[in-house]
């Protein structure tokens, strides 16, 4: 066949110059050495992977070399690195960008993760894999540097995205690539749009509502791989199950797609050690639970559950609820009388039965670190107050806090505070390993949060058992949940991952939603037991099938 | 590369730059830089400019290179094969030792002139895989030999020519040398087997059938607006595969130079 060949015509002509201009030349002794270091740095075969030996400082798992070499040697670089939650994706990521850069086959460098991994993947390049990463801040900074890492919202947005476009990329990642799932969004379509030879995607949940999500990410990286969208959906549907039923697509997938589950990895893991704490309210704050339920749920149920569950947490977030329920609609809450006393009564509950808990946990052992964990802004400013007030030292962690400030919070957490305060956003994308105790001060009704935010703590570098503390109040709407949901099924204990398996197989799009509608649309608590048991029994269902079928759940990995 | 091949190459490339080795013990060495090695290593030039403005001599920092594990604990910098600070100096050197003109040590003898070319080939399919040739083709009767810099291994050279030594013009121009040592590679590399170009090929092809595809399916439905982006998307999408997967070979200089050998060592290098 005819090959095309390149050769390098500026070396001659420049050497003619020097000739006549007499020099500069290099000794002999220079100009061997040169070349020993052109053997040195040669990679003399197409097999193997060469990046291990030059980050002798890592020591890398036997699934994670076997990720990377499976890129680049059978999937010519372009891949969905699909690992469940923990199992070291960024790793992977990390190993064979290095082989292309080693190879000389990736220069210009796009990494997109989501605004709080910005700083971390910085750090790790550097560290783990001695790459030149840099945090874009300035917009010169997308021509200026070779390894640019971003956040996809900002690349996205002008005046990024131009020039960010025009740019020729030899190899792109995208960290939390579910977020392209959808075909339609702007963030896919810029994904499609940049000019790009090798290309990453990082996903611990390929499929999270339907099978077109996974058609949307293969034709990221192999445009007509699966087809068009009509002959793929012809073809298998749009179940999820198919991606586990249907061998054919199976194989397909395979072949773009490498997925660990942590039971394949054969690696040892701490333990996880679960704890439900039972607190009772005082007589005070129950009463003021039952006026919630009473007066309310058969006017507005959902109003009702979002309140009773913000009572769960704390008087200040139901107060905030409160008071912005009233000023914004005045005229649908006739009772005005109502409102005042509700307020009034509020402001009057003692402290938090749930607080106090905490309180009384955390002093138990006063030498660890703990995450708390909770849904509601008013309860971490509560919590910091109540924790300060005991002489507990605690930092504050948001989704809205900048870049900079989340990692100074992450090092004031590991070296001078016992306690970090996290609302539901923080749970995405920081890593905490230094610290082995969480507190799940409110639930969240989506367990796949749950997950997430054990994740933080429950992962590689992990050394000690991690204990996790569930705070459920008796008779309310959090009892419901613990015992029906949580308990039965043994959620708590459950592996990462397997959850997420599970709810793939039901066909349900989003818990959280399923169970607010069980409890809004039941016009008993008696009802809405009955529903919740019939919702439990199905996922017992699953899981014993599941348990029979094991493989079958692997076997796309 | 192993750790004490790492502690000689330092040892080299820092003797050749004119440092001063302070300390050579087995795996750790201690080099005062010369000013431009710093500006080259330490990524200082604030430093360097406000000295010179200062009318300063400057000082060069001392470092400290640890290649052995068992000083891994005291001060110094650990370096080994992926180390940033190593491959900052292969780049320095690769530049420097780019382009040479000496002459052999020899007793009162003519010396013929030789252009002694460095050349790597970097074959790219799905993969790539790197050979180096060292050619040398002498300017006088168009001999040319492989292996070259192996073979000059024995030999003395300088960049002063020795007394009563004395060169001999090349007959064959630089120009038409390096044609020469061109077409050689290019032969070269047609007589190698090419079944990972071939591979590649073929996964390129079949890419390409499935892109087209893809897009036509979607170009048939599409309205004249869509139709230009789709197209253009197209494009574009063919572009990378092509970057990716067509096979290319790429053919660079790491170095080259013009040596005067005597006629004695050239019999033993031919032969």
């Amino acid at each position: 066949m005819e090959l095309k060949i390149n050769f390098d015509q500026p070396f001659i002509e420049e050497f003619n110059e020097r000739l006549h201009d007499n020099g500069p030349f290099r000794s002999y002794e220079m100009f061997q050495l040169a070349y020993e270091t052109a053997k040195t740095l040669a990679v003399p075969q197409f097999e193997g992977l060469q990046s291990p030996k030059h980050l002798p400082h890592m020591e890398f798992l036997q699934h994670q070399i076997e990720c990377a070499e499976q890129v680049v040697q059978d999937m010519n670089g372009r891949a969905i690195l699909a690992d469940e939650v923990g199992l070291g994706k960024t790793i992977e990521a990390g190993l064979i960008l290095k082989e292309y850069m080693i190879r000389g086959l990736a220069k210009k460098v796009l990494i997109l993760v989501p605004a709080s991994l910005v700083n971390q993947w910085v750090k790790e390049l550097h560290e783990k894999f001695y790459i030149p990463a840099i945090a874009q801040k300035k917009a010169y900074m997308w021509e200026q540097y070779d390894v640019v890492v971003s956040s996809l919202d900002t690349a996205k947005r002008p005046p990024h995205r131009d020039i960010v476009l025009n740019q020729e990329y030899d190899f792109v990642i995208i960290d939390e690539a579910h977020k392209l799932k959808n075909h339609k969004t702007k963030n896919y379509h810029f994904v499609n749009s940049l000019k790009k030879t090798y290309c990453l995607l990082l996903t611990a949940t390929p499929v999270q509502n339907q099978l077109s999500d996974i058609f949307n990410l293969v034709t990221i990286l192999k445009p007509g791989y699966l087809g068009s969208y009509e002959e793929f959906s012809n073809t298998f549907g749009n179940k999820r199950t198919a991606l586990k039923q249907d061998e054919k697509l199976k194989q397909l997938v395979q072949n773009v797609m490498v997925r660990n589950r942590r039971q394949d990895t054969g690696v040892h893991w701490t333990k996880r050690k679960i704890e439900t704490v039972w607190i009772d309210f005082t007589k005070e704050e129950q009463a003021f639970y039952d006026k919630l339920d009473n007066d309310l749920l058969s006017k507005d149920t959902f109003t009702a559950i979002t309140l009773k569950r913000e009572l769960c947490s704390s008087r200040e977030a139901c107060y905030m609820s409160l008071k912005k329920m009233f000023e914004e609609n005045e005229e649908k809450y006739t009772n005005k009388a109502w409102g005042e006393q509700m307020i009034e009564q509020i402001g009057q509950l003692p402290h938090h039965s749930k607080a106090l808990k905490v309180i009384e946990i955390l002093k138990q052992k006063p030498n660890e670190k703990f995450i708390i964990f909770t849904e509601y802004r008013a309860t971490q400013f509560y919590l910091q107050w109540m924790l300060q007030q005991n002489g507990i030292s605690s930092v504050p962690f948001r989704g809205g806090f900048k870049r900079s400030k989340k990692d100074w919070m992450t090092q004031l957490f590991k070296n001078h505070a016992q306690v970090l305060i996290a609302t539901e956003a923080g749970g995405e994308g920081i890593n905490l390993q230094f610290c082995n105790n969480m507190i799940h001060y409110d639930l969240p009704w989506n367990p796949m949060r749950l997950e997430q935010r054990i994740g933080r703590i429950h992962r590689f570098g992990q050394k000690e058992d991690v204990n996790i503390y569930y705070l459920a109040i008796r008779n309310t709407i959090d009892e419901h949940l613990v015992s029906m949901l949580y308990e039965k099924i043994n959620l708590f204990e459950r592996v990462i991952g397997e959850l997420d398996t599970i709810l793939q197989s039901l066909n349900i799009d989003n818990l959280e939603t399923e169970i607010k509608e069980i409890f809004a649309e039941s016009a008993t608590p008696g009802e809405a037991r009955i529903k919740m048991e019939n919702l439990t029994a199905v996922f017992q269902n699953q899981l014993e099938s599941q348990e029979v079928t094991e493989d079958g759940t692997a076997s796309y990995s | 590369m192993e750790q004490l091949a790492i502690h000689n190459y330092l040892h080299s490339f820092f003797t050749l730059n004119k440092c001063k080795i302070e300390e050579n013990v087995n795996g750790k060495l201690t080099v005062q830089l010369t000013e431009e090695l710093d500006r080259l290593l330490m990524n200082r030039p604030f430093y360097w400019e406000y000295i010179k403005k200062m009318g300063q001599e400057g000082t060069p920092a001392t470092l400290t290179f640890v290649s052995n594990p068992k000083y891994k604990d005291t001060d110094g910098e650990w370096i080994h094969f992926g180390s940033p600070r190593l491959h900052q100096i292969f780049r320095s050197q690769l530049e420097q030792g780019k382009y040479t003109l000496v002459y052999e040590q020899a007793r009162e003898a003519p010396l013929k002139p030789w252009l002694v070319v460095n050349i790597s080939i970097s074959y790219k399919g799905r993969q790539k895989k790197e050979e180096l040739l060292s050619i040398g083709l002498q300017l006088i009767n168009g001999t040319m030999v492989l292996d070259f810099m192996e073979k000059l291994k024995p030999l003395q050279f300088s960049n002063m020519i020795s007394d009563y030594c004395f060169t001999i013009s090349p007959i064959i121009r630089i120009p038409s040398a390096y044609k020469r040592i061109e077409n050689y590679v290019k032969e070269y590399i047609q007589e190698q087997d090419h079944s990972w170009a071939e591979d590649a090929n073929r996964h390129f092809e079949k890419e390409k059938d499935i892109l087209e595809h893809f897009y036509k399916t979607y170009l048939e439905n599409a309205t004249a607006e869509e139709k230009e982006e789709l197209t253009n998307r197209f494009e574009s999408e063919r572009k990378d595969l092509e970057k990716r997967l067509l096979p290319e070979v790429d053919i660079s200089v790491i170095n080259g130079g013009l040596f005067y050998i005597s006629d004695s060592s050239s019999s033993k290098i031919v032969h």
